[in-house]
């Protein structure tokens, strides 16, 4: 049995284990801890009966730059053993619903290996992800990206979803248009 | 950490060393070292300001910056020396005892340095931040209230007052605090993030005060303006469920299942919304309504089979099953494991997956009389789930016989490998083991899962570098494995690695590995430092004192259990049996043993105060 919920600060070790587990891009326990703390609406993990941690989405928002605040997901794992459950659907899910709700999010962004062909299928078919532009040599072994984006606006409407702020929101200036300024990632 | 020194009173140098003493603190502040150390050089190249106190110390502290420690001491305590009425010379001393994590003697110096600028805001501020670093919360709140006084138009003034009675669990002052904090923001019309935390930390003090009412209405009051909709709801449904008001509460987890049918606390709340936590029969009507509902999801399939029994069991057993099965679910057997407790599910399970194998076996259908076909695949996954029912009894010989029909069947599916690599790990046989998870991995080298359970299966064979070689695969390329390990906190590895060594009487190398582990947990309890501030300004304050308990009981977490018991056992093995020739094993390095009874104390004591309930793993 699975749960989907969100993450809280005592989930954010085991989330990194799994990481450690499933992902070849690992990041330091104070990059979690900077997600969950930053943003604890927008983080879930799927959780076994025993408690394990068996899947997780670590999100964030670009604020950054100058163009409209949007999600981005750092992370995105679900171990192995716990595939063909819709996991990874259900956690993206979640986390959209949550960029909408608590940050007025238009659109969530995300970077995927070019060979990385089940990921890939998943975004583009299940999530309805479109590519955005590719991003050369983005990871640490040289391999390009795919930096990839979600209309969440799409995504409200279609699960009834009221966003945070409905003027600026349905507002389709700036809808997941724009320069995508390069982002930089935090693999270290 | 932005943690600069503070500006000394203009009164030991002229003007123009005064201007390119505030450069030095600037370079100091953007981490340009070598420039600060030039402009250092400058003012201490005039004769007259050779000894001048606070250049020395903030040549200091940027050497301490540059990791020259020894002359950073050097040099600040020099600076001290020459002048210990400067409140700026105390608080570099504090910083450079600060950074190397010596609170204590930092706090002393920032109250030295108080001593002689008692409204210094700055030094108050880092002095405040060691203060809740190391939990000495009433002298927290005593710093928060001086800085409320010195800047009380400072929203990180109020918040941090409030929060400071809070973790005295003065609910009561710290409620009151933020209250009238509130009343002095301008009403924004529009969308306002922070408010929104700012209102659900409120709700939070309340609510931990026991004052229940309170909170809910509190809530109520200001639900247009929460944006976290889960924690809204969740908190306003538990406030209604310990108030005995059920009708409302029925309504609030109806309204979060519509935002999420997979979170199984939902179905809890709702079922003790509904007072029907006790009734079996009643739970399983809500969860078929909810199924009706909401047909995509998966839990009202699943939760049905931790209630029902007898003939209702296999009901909705069979049907369950059927679909794993056929779809072809790799975590089947664990998601029904929880019911092998109850020895009268275990004889149905394992009667209607036996009975299944043969239908799909002769008939091509989960049972005889089925009007569907079942997929190609089918029989596969119910041999591979009669190897892990089997397994679980530990009968090998019928397991294996169920994994290589499966194997027979499909011979590329990585799954069955790592089954057959597990029976053989509860045989015992750990080589064998090994060797068949390591045939699971070839058959996918891209999967990083796949790849750490093979280096586990190699390290519970006591084959250490052969586990580091299977794990470098997937570790930076140009470091070594353990060391990339290791700086990326990768404690299963390291855990799993003392083990072996353990075993292997290697019991330098195993402490070596506990040690690491236990840095691991003294870095991640510093990490919280740079958050002290940060949440202040963010308002992510709900977050923050979650983060703050956590860490206070951040050792109970398993893995450090794990690596604290090892290396307890190590020490116990090193005291009753010492070491006769040091030299002639090379294994224990004469550090370890230099350490050996301060840390097993330490050990000791927090393995012992490790409540491993607090973590679920």
């Amino acid at each position: 049995m699975v749960t989907i919920r969100t993450a809280k600060p005592q989930d954010l070790m085991n989330m990194q284990h799994c990481n450690l587990l499933c992902l070849p891009e690992n990041y330091q326990m104070k990059y979690y801890f900077y997600h969950g703390l930053s943003w604890p609406q927008l983080s879930f993990v799927a959780e076994d009966s025993k408690k394990r941690i068996v899947g997780y989405v670590l999100a964030k928002m670009e604020e950054e730059s100058e163009e409209v605040p949007h999600g981005h997901i750092t992370s995105l794992a679900v171990q192995r053993s716990h595939r063909r459950l819709g996991i990874a659907q259900k956690l993206m899910d979640q986390a959209s619903r949550a960029m909408i709700e608590s940050f007025n999010t238009k659109y969530v962004s995300l970077h995927v290996r070019k060979s990385n062909r089940a990921a890939l299928n998943l975004y583009t078919n299940t999530l309805k992800f479109k590519i955005n532009e590719i991003e050369p040599k983005y990871y640490a072994d040289g391999e390009d990206a795919y930096a990839m984006r979600r209309d969440l606006v799409e995504f409200s409407k279609l699960h009834d979803i009221a966003p945070a702020f409905a003027p600026s929101f349905f507002d389709c200036k700036g809808k997941g248009s724009g320069d995508d300024h390069h982002h930089h990632h935090n693999h270290d | 950490m932005s943690a600069n020194p503070s500006l000394p009173n203009n009164r030991t140098l002229p003007p123009k060393e005064y201007a390119l003493f505030k450069r030095i603190l600037k370079c100091y502040e953007h981490k340009l070292y070598k420039n600060g150390l030039k402009f250092a050089k400058q003012i201490l190249g005039n004769g007259q300001f050779a000894e001048h106190a606070e250049t020395l110390a903030m040549k200091g502290l940027i050497l301490n910056a540059l990791g020259r420690r020894e002359e950073a001491y050097e040099y600040v305590r020099r600076g001290l020396r020459n002048d210990l009425k400067s409140h700026t010379c105390w608080h570099v001393y504090g910083l450079l005892q600060r950074s190397e994590r010596k609170y204590d003697e930092a706090i002393k110096c920032y109250r030295n340095a108080l001593k002689w600028d008692s409204a210094n805001v700055q030094i108050l501020r880092e002095l405040s931040i060691v203060q809740v670093h190391t939990r000495d919360l009433v002298g927290y709140r005593d710093t928060r209230n001086t800085l409320f006084q010195l800047k009380p138009a400072h929203r990180a003034s109020w918040i941090g007052l409030a929060m400071s009675y809070h973790l005295l669990k003065d609910y009561d002052m710290s409620f009151k605090i933020l209250d009238a904090f509130s009343k002095t923001l301008t009403i924004r019309d529009s969308y306002d993030y922070e408010k929104s935390e700012l209102l659900l930390y409120q709700s939070a003090i309340l609510e931990e005060s026991g004052d229940l009412q309170s909170a809910k209405k509190f809530l109520l009051d200001h639900e247009r303006d929460i944006y976290d909709k889960y924690t809204f709801h969740e908190s306003i449904c538990r406030l209604y469920l310990n108030l005995g008001e059920y009708g409302r509460a029925e309504a609030g987890y109806r309204k979060l299942l519509s935002m999420n049918q997979e979170d199984g606390a939902y179905y809890e709340g709702l079922a003790k919304a509904m007072q029907i936590a006790d009734d079996p029969a009643a739970k399983l009507q809500l969860y078929r309504n909810v199924e009706r509902q909401y047909p995509r999801a998966y839990l009202p399939k699943r939760l049905p089979l931790d209630c029902a029994e007898g003939e209702e069991f296999l009901t909705y057993l069979r049907p369950y099953l059927a679909a794993a099965l056929d779809k072809g679910t790799p975590s089947l057997f664990t998601d029904i494991k929880p019911m092998y407790q109850n020895p009268a599910k275990v004889i149905q399970i394992g009667n209607l997956v036996e009975s299944m194998a043969n239908s799909l076996r002769d008939y091509g259908k989960f049972s005889k009389d089925d009007e569907k076909v079942a997929s190609a695949s089918a029989l596969l996954w119910t041999y591979y789930y009669l190897a892990q029912h089997y397994d679980y009894h530990r009968d090998t010989d019928t397991a294996l016989a169920y994994i290589e029909k499966a194997i027979e069947h499909t011979p590329t599916l990585i799954e069955l490998f790592m089954c057959k690599g597990r029976i053989y790990k509860h045989m015992g046989d750990m080589n064998t083991a090994a060797q068949w998870m390591d045939e699971a991995r070839e058959l996918d080298t891209a999967d990083r899962f796949i790849n750490s359970k093979s280096a586990k299966y190699q390290l519970r064979a006591n084959r250490v570098e052969a586990a580091a070689a299977v794990c470098g695969k997937f570790t930076r390329e140009g470091a070594s494995p353990m060391e990339n390990l290791n700086e990326m906190q990768c404690m299963w590895f390291q855990t799993e690695c003392a083990l072996a060594y353990q075993r292997l009487g290697q019991l330098g190398d195993a402490l070596k590995k506990c040690h690491e582990v236990d840095r691991h947990f003294t870095e991640i309890i510093d990490d919280q430092y740079d958050f002290h501030s940060y949440c202040l300004r963010k308002m992510t304050l709900r977050s923050y004192m979650e983060l703050l308990r956590l860490e206070d009981v951040l050792r109970a977490h398993p893995f450090y259990f794990k690596a604290a018991r090892c290396a307890i056992e190590v020490y116990i093995h090193l005291y009753d049996h010492p070491l006769q020739n040091k030299s002639a094993d090379e294994q224990i390095s004469p550090v370890v043993e230099a350490v050996f009874s301060d840390i097993s104390i330490i050990y000791v004591t927090y393995a012992f105060q490790a409540d491993r309930r607090h973590f679920h793993f």
